[in-house]
């Protein structure tokens, strides 16, 4: 694909050149002279070398306040996205975090002739089934935990999601040969990796004979729903399992004990922004007794991503989009930060661990996924 | 990217050409030692000038302290084709840095985990304390790592080796 | 009560009372309806135009006087059109006459009433900014100079109480039971001057309005403006009475827009300008920014006025459409983001009042008038005239024609034009042509 192809389909050539877009970008807020109009008109005005050799191209974090504040329909995500494709076909690519570590790891996990061991911490508390309509999608978790240099909880959160679905009476399908969704190498430029990635997790899946796909990570259900389509044939329903409890709770077969607890509750950009899921979150966290959810200052689709996207160009600026956001959760008054979303609370520890006055105040706050919340709130029926 | 252009060195082009001399048909593994500076490189180098035979199997890359060895040395390695990679250096009040072995073991217990999920036999890679006077050691543990490849075969990440 | 007329003209603003104007003065026996209880339509909530800066009503006033005293011109104001049947040359419509409940036959237009009605309500004229009474004038210089009283919000209709203003009229003209009337116009031709209304910014949410106290619409200044507003002239922002001396307008608010209307509403980089010079007419010293994408200075004289701005009247352009506006709690003062193109740089400037360029609209009733008057309307609700080169103002249906902002927004100067060439075009048609 060439950059006029880009340009074509992702119709970057309505753009106004009028700056909505830069000054809505929270990078622009706190990176002043990065400006997404300015490698759009980069673009249109043929100057190819220029944005491919920007290593702020994969700064972007695809949040979609862009794209939902545009008043000339240009979506910019996408054309960033295609963007970086192409620039990493020519050996460009941004400052990957973690010198590489997760992009390497997810080029390891597509080659079709490792048997993963990704089952290890399925013990026998929790029960899923060899065939079922629903299957349960794990994702990266199993992963982080050994890459990251802090405790990152991101296996309680498949973890608890199963304690709940078995409290309600659902064993799901855990697969034991799943791969990573591919979103970061998608979103990284690596088209090749993630289409090898896409294709496995599509086969296995239609062999499975699953016909709801749920999802504890935003991440993989936006890639599911909207990047798998144009790359394989996968005809499965699929829900956040935000979503499937808020569907399925009232139905008298979740019991809560009472916590007394005053939290206030993030939007992550891919649940809420692009995949329109705002009120089921909070429908869920208010179904708890004695829960007080306060709301911060910026939420719903106003809400402030968490700073870096697809472990890629992490750098001052993201510790201050995110220690912003941090502070904003403070303000409100609440013990706790609910995410809904395994990497804004990995991104949100790892602001609290990196501590440096020169990246900003120090902000110290409980962060918990919605899952782990529900999870710990379960009453009898929950421990079968 | 962390610059360690494996795919290029010299040493690969030569054992695929000793290889194609003498045709060998029999797997012969390929292992990356990360080796520290003052203690498991200086042991080999010992080992060379007594003369200790060891396998040609291995490509020594110096680093100069074990505890600055990162996952993704490994994982790259892993990527590029090797069968095995031996993370080596100091015992724990030899370093040269102090604290080197501990922040390597630190990292290494995480990076084993990693490995073990992904399904790559836990042979494949090793932690050694080799100290400077341990040739006969370093000699003897790349001869076990080679009989033990050899069993297992190549990686499974062999088969698409792109960089 | 069948009034044998020629024309039927729908809408008495500038455009209704050029046309009817015109036409009377052919010859032509005109009949002018308008829904709201005098003409003048929105002109008259102007302070001043551009880009003379002439006063609006000091321009609009004579005209509706003239229109007002006409022999040939009937006016049917307070009343709408229910149905429209026939054909060109033979147009039977039924419209219904809303009772003012004052005879205007008594009436004297002395004012009484409304000095001694003790019922305060909205005044939706002044955008719900001031009060008017249940019995008003909906400015001091309606025509016809009627009161009317507002019976949802007058206490002897809803409560059978008070009649002050009955008590208190020498003239006898308070007629509590007056009725709606329907009336029977023939018309040999109809002409759409239906005018516009102004876009709503609540839906975007970006900008703040209605969430922000100190961020309003380009209306709602014009009234706080204008010498017969709520402020009598004063631009005193709506957090705190202060006089707001340093301002940001933004255009493109509702237009040239996928969120809104893709259209560009043509006149709103001017009438910006225009407020920004009021402003510093009004408080010498004022400065004013102006956030924009295209500046469309089109029209006679139109590009010097912009200059002008600059050069005298501390106006800054800056080229950008902002992305949020946030609030400064401690001062109530919004805070605009912005990345100022020219440079790339993305910053933010605080100001005390910002005003929102918004666009005009379709009438909001514009799709129940269409379907009376069985034309088409386009995808934003504008009267369509699909052959635009050969038959400019004619709509969809042989006889009826359209001009002014309801066929596409457009200033008064080009509403007038417009309004004529209807007028000429109804002349061609009462002549004989076709």
């Amino acid at each position: 694909m060439t950059l006029e192809d880009i340009i074509k389909e992702t119709k970057t050539y309505y753009c106004l050149e009028c700056g909505k877009c830069s000054s809505i970008c929270p990078i622009s807020r706190h990176n002043p002279s990065y400006s997404p109009r300015l490698m759009l008109e980069k673009a249109l005005n043929g100057f190819e070398g220029d944005l491919i050799n920007d290593q702020e191209l994969f700064s972007c974090l695809s949040c979609y306040n862009c794209l939902l504040r545009c008043p000339a329909d240009v979506d910019y995500p996408l054309f960033m996205q295609k963007v970086r494709a192409l620039a990493s076909a020519q050996g460009k690519y941004g400052v990957p975090a973690h010198s590489g570590t997760l992009q390497s790891l997810m080029r390891l996990m597509s080659n079709p002739a490792i048997e993963q061991r990704r089952l290890e911490w399925l013990s026998d508390e929790y029960r899923i089934s060899e065939k079922a309509d629903i299957l349960f999608f794990v994702g990266c978790a199993p992963y982080f935990e050994s890459v990251l240099d802090f405790k990152t909880g991101a296996l309680d959160i498949a973890k608890d999601s199963l304690k709940i679905l078995n409290a309600l009476g659902i064993e799901p399908m855990v697969l034991a040969d799943e791969k990573c969704c591919g979103h970061d190498l998608l979103w990284t430029g690596d088209v090749k990796t993630f289409r090898k990635l896409a294709e496995h997790n599509a086969r296995i899946i239609k062999e499975s004979g699953a016909k709801k796909i749920i999802f504890s990570c935003p991440e993989g259900y936006r890639t599911f729903k909207f990047d798998y389509p144009h790359y394989v044939d996968l005809d499965c329903e699929l829900q956040h399992i935000t979503e499937f409890l808020a569907e399925n709770m009232g139905k008298g077969k979740l019991n809560f004990k009472e916590a007394k607890k005053k939290v206030t509750y993030q939007d992550p950009c891919r649940l809420g922004r692009h995949l329109g899921v705002y009120e089921q979150p909070r429908k869920l966290i208010e179904a708890i007794p004695g829960i007080e959810l306060t709301e911060m200052e910026h939420i719903r689709d106003e809400s402030i991503c968490c700073g870096t996207s697809a472990w890629t160009n992490c750098d001052a600026y993201s510790k201050q989009i995110r220690t912003e956001r941090l502070l904003e959760a403070k303000a409100t008054g609440a013990e706790m930060l609910i995410t809904a979303c395994p990497k804004c609370q990995i991104h949100f520890k790892c602001a609290m661990v990196s501590k440096g006055e020169e990246r900003g105040p120090d902000v110290e706050m409980d962060v918990m996924d919605i899952v782990n919340l529900v999870a710990s709130a379960l009453g009898d029926n929950g421990s079968e | 990217m962390n610059g360690f252009n494996l795919s290029r060195s010299i040493c690969t082009r030569q054992l695929l050409q000793t290889k194609r001399r003498r045709k060998i048909t029999e797997f012969e593994p390929r292992i990356i030692v990360f080796a520290c500076n003052w203690c498991t490189y200086a042991a080999a180098d010992i080992a060379g000038t007594s003369r200790i035979q060891y396998p040609h199997n291995v490509r020594i890359i110096r680093v100069m302290c074990s505890g600055m060895i990162d996952p993704i040395y490994v994982l790259r390695a892993f990527e590029r084709g090797a069968d095995g990679v031996i993370v080596a250096g100091c015992n724990y009040t030899d370093c040269h840095y102090i604290d080197g072995p501990v922040k390597c073991d630190v990292m290494f217990e995480k990076l084993g985990k990693c490995i073990h999920t992904l399904g790559l036999e836990d042979e494949r890679l090793r932690r050694e304390l080799i100290s400077t006077s341990e040739g006969t050691i370093f000699a003897k543990v790349i001869k076990d790592m080679v009989n033990q490849l050899k069993k297992l075969g190549p990686s499974p990440f062999r088969k698409k080796v792109k960089s | 009560m069948a009034v044998n007329n020629s024309v039927l003209i729908i809408g008495g603003g500038i455009a209704g009372i050029q046309s009817a104007i015109d036409l009377a003065n052919m010859g032509f026996q005109v009949c002018l309806v308008e829904k709201s209880p005098s003409i003048g339509g929105r002109m008259a909530q102007l302070d001043k135009t551009f880009p003379t800066n002439d006063c609006a009503m000091c321009i609009l006033a004579p005209k509706m006087i003239e229109a007002g005293r006409h022999a040939n011109i009937k006016l049917l104001t307070y009343s709408e059109v229910l149905a429209v049947d026939g054909e060109v040359g033979n147009f039977k419509v039924s419209i219904k006459k809303k009772a003012r409940s004052v005879d205007e036959k008594k009436c004297t237009g002395c004012g009484v009433c409304v000095e001694k009605c003790p019922w305060k309500v909205n005044n939706e004229f002044d955008l719900n900014l001031g009060q008017r009474k249940a019995i008003y004038f909906a400015f001091p210089q309606t025509v016809p100079k009627l009161p009317v009283i507002d019976r949802e919000h007058c206490a002897y209709f809803l409560k059978g109480k008070c009649r002050a203003c009955e008590k208190f009229c020498e003239a006898g003209a308070i007629k509590y039971d007056q009725e709606d009337e329907i009336i029977e116009v023939e018309a040999k031709a109809i002409i759409v001057a239906a005018g516009f209304d102004l876009y709503d910014p609540t839906p975007l949410r970006e900008y703040g309005y209605g969430r922000i106290q100190n961020v309003i619409t380009a209306m709602e200044y014009e009234r706080l403006s204008s010498a017969s507003g709520p402020t009598a002239g004063e631009l005193k922002r709506p957090s705190d009475g202060k006089i707001a001396s340093d301002i940001a307008f933004i255009q493109c608010v509702g237009s040239r827009d996928v969120r809104s209307n893709r259209y560009c509403s043509s006149v709103c980089c001017m009438y910006g300008t225009k407020e920004a010079i009021l402003a510093y007419e009004h408080q010498p010293g004022t400065k004013s920014t102006i956030f924009y994408i295209d500046l469309r200075a089109v029209g006679k004289r139109f590009q010097e006025y912009i200059q002008r701005a600059k050069d005298e009247y501390n106006v800054t352009y800056i080229r950008s459409r902002p992305g949020n506006i946030e609030l400064n709690h401690h001062t109530q003062n919004p805070i605009i983001w912005y990345e100022d193109t020219t440079t790339g740089e993305t910053k933010s400037l605080e100001v005390e009042l910002v005003i929102l360029c918004q666009a005009l609209i379709p009438p909001r009733d514009i799709q129940e008038m269409a379907s009376i008057l069985s034309i088409e309307l386009d995808e934003y609700g504008f009267v369509k005239t699909p052959d635009g080169l050969s038959h400019p103002v004619d709509t969809t249906r042989v006889g009826i024609l359209a001009c002014g902002c309801v066929h596409s927004p457009k200033d008064i100067p080009d509403s007038v034009v417009q309004a004529s060439a209807a007028a000429a075009r109804a002349a061609e048609i009462l002549s004989g042509g076709t």
